[in-house]
């Protein structure tokens, strides 16, 4: 490996990581906190752009005011060329959240609103994104091939709707290409004051690559990474889709042609990687198994990583885990996990993917092409719309609908089972709300806001004339994610171990104290009897069976849903986002010892301190053992003890991570903080401006989250 | 078959190869005044009390017949000397600031309670390492407890003092893959002086096991104010370099973090003020290390 003083590229490097950092601290300024990725999105200029209302409630919807909007945008947008970048453009406008209202009035869901409101539901109704393009496409096609490829099928499909379906994609292409333009013009101003020569060569070849890539495909490495950038800048600015794919195989053949071409060497070639990465945080895999099962690593797969450690900022890579697995690539990965301690790589776990995605139907070749390009997701790049992560139920306020019904109806009697009963009703209830929320969603969210963009490099939407929310995919794999399963699992078996088996109090009596929020006379001395119950995580226990039996009856009643004649197909998974924080301010105390309106648990994860010392093991059998088990992840969130986290334990912590594979588990973020610094960050965030988190599936500078999110952050690492 | 154990302690990477889960065995023979794990001198069950976790909520002081607990101006205070340890309060205190260290376990549970570590053992090349405490003053149980992790094709380690009758590791030898020894301090009276006894049953027994040709570690603990100097030192490594089989010799630095457990179960800690020692305060003895490069 080459040491940092010899790169050719350092100083460029530097410059932009210096950039980039001042641009984050520009963005906490301007817009304030927000628990969210960094997306490395910038600030847009001030006043510059106004959204075009097309509807009396002043937003825009349906694909004439998507349409009108984004070009509009990108007509006006700004350009964005750094001569120590080897690529233009940066991120800079969220055009969906630049609107009054979501979701189009004229398609209301009032009928699915109790629902949504009783059991806390994130209905994803009028959410966007959220699947895969296939890059692929893009990178063979180029700008004029995909507006040709419109041209050919809007002859096939003729009637007046399809019309303006292939119109508005049309437009979308060449404001895109209106907008590199632009930038070909900044570039060559820039050129022309540039006195550094050595970057006056640079921004020569800038823009001879953005003219050559403005209607052709791409032909070498730097012209194919501009490409993606552009199309995903593009994309991000519609509706903040993120979605990657598996980047080293989309990027290799350029690479290696280059190489035979004699024009790229391997600090170019690192130097492209590292621009490319910093340009914003795409979830991106690497490694894994092509369709027929042979790893897919190559050298460019190893100068990614390479690339990132020489950027190391907020950084979204996912390493894919199999048995045939290129093992140098995972000691690799590993390697910049320790040395860095900033939250990547992450690591996918290829065997419970494709089986448990093979079990919905799909054969191994498919299954094997679901890959990790989301924040907690698996998708088929350009072949399924998924709604992932767009869908939570609240099992957490499920439970306490069921606890608060049980408790006031005096003719039956308090006991877990008849509390379970009630719990099944409720979750069946809550279950079918969020499906047929994601059925009204399919149903309309084409005259709400079409995906004009991704729509471009799917498989379906141009062939068919029809969004990709509109039938227009090939597959429709419809995710619902269960949340708060440690505070259920763990509030049933505390009621059954407290009062139940050992009669330690009454159910009158507890009820009491989860009324007054454990504040009470005694309240605090009932809180921890009952938190020093069984949990969920210590394995074996009544908890875990609890945490079995919710997720047997989370799968099976969202699998349930799935619709053969709609091809609709359901795939259950445990996960939550950031909504940890929000989900849990609509729950009152819980038998668990949780007080009122604090986080529920984290996706799959046991809730924090649940057992007393090395949590690790613990953690990675519990997560594998509750997966759903259907293709869809419960990721397992762990936070590293950095007494583990050192470089002479590289080995066993490779095998703590293929263990939780090899038993099931999906995917691994891992966390390596040092308590001391999170603790004076979380007072003073500006002490650590750089300081990188990874919250679920995404990370984020921990100085940009807001002082309840940061406690959330500190109390998961204490605890743990 | 029955023993007694203080904990389980998975994940542990210091003793031995791999992932391991290290059983701390209850009850030893000797008195190291630097020993980090006061909670196995005893081979009965100790009341350990944690005043941090106490909430006041003076239900021990309610539930204990030998008045051992008091509240006054709303603290608990805590009389270990009326303590007869009946351990009545222990289930009553809901904060588990009052908790019971020790319990008797089963072979069978034991193994049991481990299994699921088991496929992070095979992926580590790791197994169980039993400590303690001293292992071989429960031979019987030590014994069956091996017997069933080697049937399960389990990589086994034994921490031990060295100084039970050589008899006794006769019997374990056929189910150990590895034993890891400590050795303190070469010169027999200061032995005695620092633990309790004097080492010369300890070096026999090394050098017999040195014969058998299993492997096996031995580790010094340098602790300040016993044997941290390079004579001392010089004189252990000199030892280890004429045996044959030491797979690994590792020289210790001596840490303060047991202070918090003598506290809580009311031992007085001989090195109380001790100050820790890192291992880069050990790179003085380098020089000797490569001398005589002792395994």
């Amino acid at each position: 490996m080459k040491s940092l003083d010899t790169f050719k590229y350092q100083n460029r490097i530097d410059k932009l990581k210096t950039k980039k950092l001042n641009q984050t601290l520009e963005k906490i300024k301007y817009e304030g906190l927000l628990d969210e990725d960094d997306y490395g999105r910038i600030v847009p200029p001030k006043n510059h752009w106004e959204s075009i209302s097309n509807h009396e409630d002043g937003s825009f919807y349906g694909l004439e005011g998507w349409t009108t909007n984004f070009c509009d945008l990108m007509r006006h947008h700004s350009t964005y060329v750094d001569p120590n970048d080897a690529f233009a453009g940066r991120w800079m406008y969220f055009m969906s959240r630049m609107r009054s209202n979501k979701w189009n009035p004229d398609y209301p869901y009032d009928h699915l609103q109790p629902n949504i409101d009783k059991y806390d539901i994130i209905c994803g109704i009028g959410d966007d994104a959220h699947f895969a393009p296939d890059y692929k496409m893009g990178l063979k096609l180029g700008w004029q091939g995909l507006l040709n490829k419109i041209e050919t099928y809007e002859k096939i499909n003729t009637s007046e709707e399809q019309a303006s379906f292939y119109d508005a994609h049309k437009r979308a292409i060449k404001s895109i290409q209106q907008w590199i333009s632009n930038h070909i013009e900044t570039i060559h101003y820039l050129q022309e004051k540039e006195t550094n020569p050595q970057l006056a060569k640079n921004l020569k070849e800038m823009a001879e690559v953005n003219q050559r890539i403005l209607h052709h495909p791409p032909q070498t490495l730097r012209e194919a990474c501009q490409w993606i950038i552009w199309y995903h800048l593009a994309s991000r600015t519609y509706n903040r889709d993120g979605a990657g794919g598996q980047i080293d195989t989309l990027l290799q053949p350029y690479y290696e042609k280059d190489l035979a071409n004699g024009t790229i060497d391997r600090d170019k070639a690192i130097y492209y990687l590292a621009c490319f990465l910093i340009n914003d945080p795409i979830y991106w895999q690497l490694g894994g198994p092509d369709k027929n099962g042979n790893d897919q690593t190559s050298d460019i797969s190893f100068l990614i990583l390479e690339a990132a450690d020489k950027i190391n900022t907020s950084l979204n890579i996912t390493i894919r885990v199999h048995d045939d697995m290129n093992e140098k690539l995972f000691e690799q990965g590993i390697y910049y996990l320790l040395k860095n301690k900033n939250a990547w790589p992450r690591f996918s776990g290829d065997k419970a993917l494709v089986d448990g995605f093979m079990k919905n139907g799909f054969d191994a070749e498919t299954a094997r092409q679901r890959i990790a390009v989301g924040c907690n997701w698996m998708s088929l790049p350009g072949m399924e719309y998924t709604m992932n992560d767009l869908v939570k139920v609240n099992m957490a306020k499920v439970f306490q609908v069921a606890y608060n019904e049980m408790l006031s109806d005096q003719s039956a009697p308090n006991t877990t089972k008849n509390l379970w009963e009630r719990f099944r009703k409720h979750l069946s209830s809550a279950v079918n709300t969020a499906a047929d929320g994601i059925r009204h969603h399919l149903k309309y969210q084409k005259f709400n806001e079409p995906e004009l963009i991704l729509n471009l490099l799917s498989h379906g939407p141009i062939e068919k004339g029809r969004d990709v929310s509109d039938s227009g995919a090939q597959y429709y794999n419809l995710s619902i994610d269960g949340a708060g399963l440690a505070v259920v699992a763990d509030s049933f078996a505390a009621l059954q171990q407290r009062i139940e088996d050992e009669q330690k109090l009454s159910w009158e009596a507890l009820d009491y104290h989860l009324s007054s929020n454990f504040e009470e006379q005694d309240g605090e001395r009932i809180r921890l009897l009952m938190r020093n119950s069984y949990r969920y995580g210590q394995g074996n226990t009544i908890a875990d069976k609890w945490a079995e039996e919710i997720r047997d009856l989370f799968s099976d009643l969202v699998r349930n849903q799935s619709d053969a004649a709609q091809q609709h197909l359901f795939i259950p998974g445990f996960f939550s986002w950031a909504n940890t924080v929000g989900l849990g301010q609509t729950v009152g105390a819980t038998p668990n010892g949780r007080k009122q309106h604090t986080p529920i648990s984290h996706g799959a994860n046991p809730n924090p301190g649940f057992v007393a010392d090395a949590a690790s093991l613990a953690l990675a059998t519990a997560i594998a053992k509750v997966q759903p088990g259907y293709g869809n992840t419960a990721p397992m969130q762990w936070e590293l003890d950095p007494s583990l986290a050192k470089q002479e334990h590289a080995a066993l912590i490779g095998s703590i991570i293929k263990t939780h594979f090899a038993q099931g588990g999906t995917l691994i973020n891992v966390n390596i903080l040092d308590k001391n610094k999170v603790l004076e960050a979380h007072q003073d965030p500006s002490k650590y401006p750089d300081l990188i988190v990874r919250i679920t599936g995404f990370t984020a500078y921990f100085s940009m989250l807001t002082p309840k999110f940061r406690q959330l952050v500190v109390d998961r690492i204490l605890e743990n | 078959m029955e023993g007694k154990i203080t904990t389980i302690q998975r994940l542990s990477i210091h003793d031995g190869p791999g992932i391991r889960s290290t059983i701390f065995m209850k009850g030893c023979n000797l008195r190291c005044q630097w020993c980090h794990n006061p909670e196995t001198f005893s081979m009965q069950p100790q009341l350990q009390w944690i005043s941090e976790k106490c909430i006041n909520c003076g239900k021990c002081v309610e539930v204990c017949n030998d008045s051992a607990f008091t509240i006054n101006n709303g603290l608990v205070q805590f009389n270990r000397d009326k303590c007869t340890t009946c351990f009545d309060c222990v289930e009553h205190c809901y904060p588990n600031a009052i908790q019971q260290i020790g319990r008797t376990i089963s072979a069978d549970d034991l193994f049991n309670e481990i299994a699921p570590d088991f496929p992070y053992f095979n992926t580590s090349n790791g197994g169980v390492t039993f400590s303690g405490g001293e292992p071989m003053l429960q031979l019987n149980f030590l014994l069956k407890t091996l017997q069933l992790f080697k049937q399960a094709n389990i990589h086994t380690a034994i921490e031990t003092n060295f100084t039970a009758d050589w008899s006794k590791y006769e019997a374990i030898i056929p189910y150990v893959d590895l034993f890891i020894g400590d050795l303190k301090i070469m010169d027999s009276k200061d032995h005695k002086r620092w633990t309790g006894l004097g080492n010369d049953i300890i070096l026999k027994n090394i050098k017999k096991l040195d014969k058998t040709g299993i492997p096996y570690y031995i580790r010094t603990p340098i602790i300040p104010g016993v044997n941290h100097s390079a004579i001392q030192v010089e004189s252990i490594i000199q030892f280890v370099s004429d045996l044959n089989n030491v797979e690994r010799f590792e020289l210790l630095p001596y840490h303060p973090l047991a202070d918090v457990k003598y506290r809580n179960l009311g031992i007085k800690n001989p090195l109380q003020n001790t100050k820790g020692l890192t291992n880069k305060d050990l790179e003085i003895y380098n020089p000797i290390l490569k001398q005589y490069n002792p395994g």
